[in-house]
């Protein structure tokens, strides 16, 4: 782990939406290579807006935001900041709570869509990787599928391969397993956990407490649009230092 | 939906279900069965009735029979204008969709002021606006010294009338588009943003493909209303379907046989599109988790 160059450097990120909801005020964070972090929090507290920044999805008021080298300034504008922004994304992936599969597509179109689309591949050429993937989510059979016929969970799985067929430096987790019936969500999570031992950087904002305490190398809670409390899962769920973050905890854990 | 078109008089065998659960499914079974027999009788009724009172109206079969190939000559235009104004519609209503949804306000306003203007007024006026306005337009310009305008300006009948129908249909489609487009999830183009696509790629590759989805019926609905509004090419004197069957009708004084027989045609040409559009969406729905 290099100190000197984190994968991720979020400096002072404020979000305002609508000229009155501030939901990020002043946010730091400095994620290193193959870090796992959970970023934990009660709804609304700004956690999906703060993930939804990283990959630009929402622009932060003020603040920058930089993934593996490439940095974006908030309000600034130049020439370049739009292929910026495309870069950035081109090296996040992103999981989203209701999967977001383009129903349209097969499973394994939606897996080449972005090598086909975005990096201009031949489909012959993002065809190996994507069955490969396929294969490490355990999905082989649903190759031709339309994703109306899958279950949640398998749907998550096919997003998650459907990101990673973009080789991204970093992984955002966006409450992946919170639309899922219980019984499906251990697959999901399954993939997540393999993901993060093979040194993927993952952010990940999730009520999974199996993930944040046993896969997690740092826990963040967030409240109302800054950090309450950071640390190992051991620290975090063992010894919390605020009382906030303990009431938070008892409440999820029940 | 499997059991409607396998059930036919066959018993459901179903074990282990009790005999007064077994009898309900029969009752279910029979009522739909007499369902679709009455249905099917009361279609034929009515047909029966309709043909029955066009004879003892005493309508002229063999002065019809007559003039059926003269008329159907005339279904060439209608099928060229129909076809060329609708495929001028459609480039126009992807077009305007994406001018009504811009950002630029320079594409925007002159969207929405096409959609205003064009559906605020009758398709009539439009008509004779394309045909006998707009050579006076040419002329004002020659007038003002650009030479050679006037004969671009003055438009033949056909062209003037697919220009008319296909421009006013363009702007009812160009709703049609855009509503179709809004209807995608905001979820879809954030997953296309997320792998780095750029809008218009994302529009392209995604949102689109899923829009055309959703207005293939109200398209289809307006590619039936075009094809009984050609008709309107006949004010110009192009001597499509319903300009001969008047003609004819008027010249004989049996107008009612011509007007009946013209409507059929219309009838089952729009029969026709009827059937070809469930089949594309049949083709479109597959992977759609309603048609499984």
């Amino acid at each position: 782990m290099e100190n000197s160059n984190p994968m991720v450097k979020i400096t002072n990120v404020h979000k305002v939406f609508n000229r009155k909801h501030h939901v990020l005020c002043g946010i730091d964070l400095e994620v290193n290579s193959g870090e796992t972090i959970v970023i934990l929090g009660p709804s609304g507290s700004g956690k999906s807006t703060l993930l939804r920044c990283i990959n630009l999805l929402e622009e932060p008021t003020a603040g920058s935001i930089e993934v593996d080298g490439t940095v974006i300034h908030a309000g600034e504008n130049s020439n370049q900041r739009d292929s910026q922004i495309l870069d950035i994304r081109k090296k996040t992936g992103m999981c989203f709570q209701s999967f977001n599969l383009f129903p349209h597509m097969t499973v394994l179109e939606n897996i080449i869509e972005g090598p086909v689309t975005v990096l201009k591949q031949q489909q012959n050429q993002a065809i190996p990787y994507a069955e490969e993937l396929l294969d490490w989510v355990g999905l082989t059979e649903k190759r031709d599928e339309h994703p109306s016929r899958l279950s949640g969970g398998q749907q998550q799985r096919v997003a998650i391969a459907r990101s990673l067929a973009m080789k991204p430096k970093i992984m955002l987790f966006d409450e992946p397993t919170s639309a899922l019936d219980p019984e499906l969500i251990g697959e999901v999570v399954e993939v997540m956990e393999r993901l993060a031992k093979e040194g993927m950087t993952i952010i990940a904002v999730t009520h999974e407490m199996h993930f944040a305490r046993d896969v997690a190398d740092r826990v963040l809670i967030m409240e109302d649009g800054s950090w309450l409390e950071e640390g190992t899962p051991e620290q975090i769920f063992s010894r919390p230092k605020h009382q906030r973050t303990r009431q938070f905890l008892t409440h999820i854990l029940q | 939906m499997e059991n409607t078109t396998t059930d036919q008089q066959t018993p459901l065998i179903l074990s282990g279900i009790p005999p007064e659960a077994q009898a309900t499914l029969h009752g279910i079974e029979a009522k739909k069965t007499r369902y679709r027999r009455n249905l099917i009788i009361a279609f034929a009724v009515l047909i029966t009735l309709m043909a029955g009172a066009l004879i003892i109206i005493g309508l002229d079969f063999k002065f019809m029979v007559k003039w059926v190939p003269f008329i159907l000559a005339g279904i060439g235009y209608t099928l060229l204008v129909s076809f060329l104004a609708i495929s001028l519609a459609c480039v126009l209503a992807v077009a305007g969709a994406l001018g009504r949804l811009s950002l630029n306000p320079v594409l925007n306003s002159i969207a929405t002021s096409y959609v205003s203007l064009v559906r605020g007024t009758p398709l009539l006026v439009q008509v004779y606006m394309w045909y006998i306005a707009l050579p006076q337009i040419g002329k004002s310009l020659e007038d003002l010294g650009i030479t050679g305008v006037q004969a671009l300006f003055t438009l033949p009948a056909i062209p003037a009338g697919i220009l008319a129908l296909g421009v006013c249909y363009g702007a009812y489609m160009t709703e049609t588009v855009r509503a179709g487009i809004q209807s995608i999830k905001i979820g879809q183009v954030e997953a296309a943003k997320a792998l780095g696509m750029t809008n218009s790629q994302a529009m392209r590759r995604i949102i689109f493909p899923q829009a055309v989805r959703v207005i293939i019926p109200p398209v289809s609905n307006e590619f039936i209303a075009m094809i009984k509004d050609s008709s309107l090419v006949s004010l110009m004197g192009v001597w499509e379907l319903s300009f001969r069957a008047i003609k004819i009708g008027r010249r004989h004084f049996q107008s009612l046989e011509m007007l009946i027989m013209v409507a059929m045609i219309y009838w089952v040409m729009c029969f026709l599109l009827q059937l070809v559009q469930e089949k594309i969406e049949a083709y479109m729905a597959r992977g759609d988790r309603r048609a499984s």
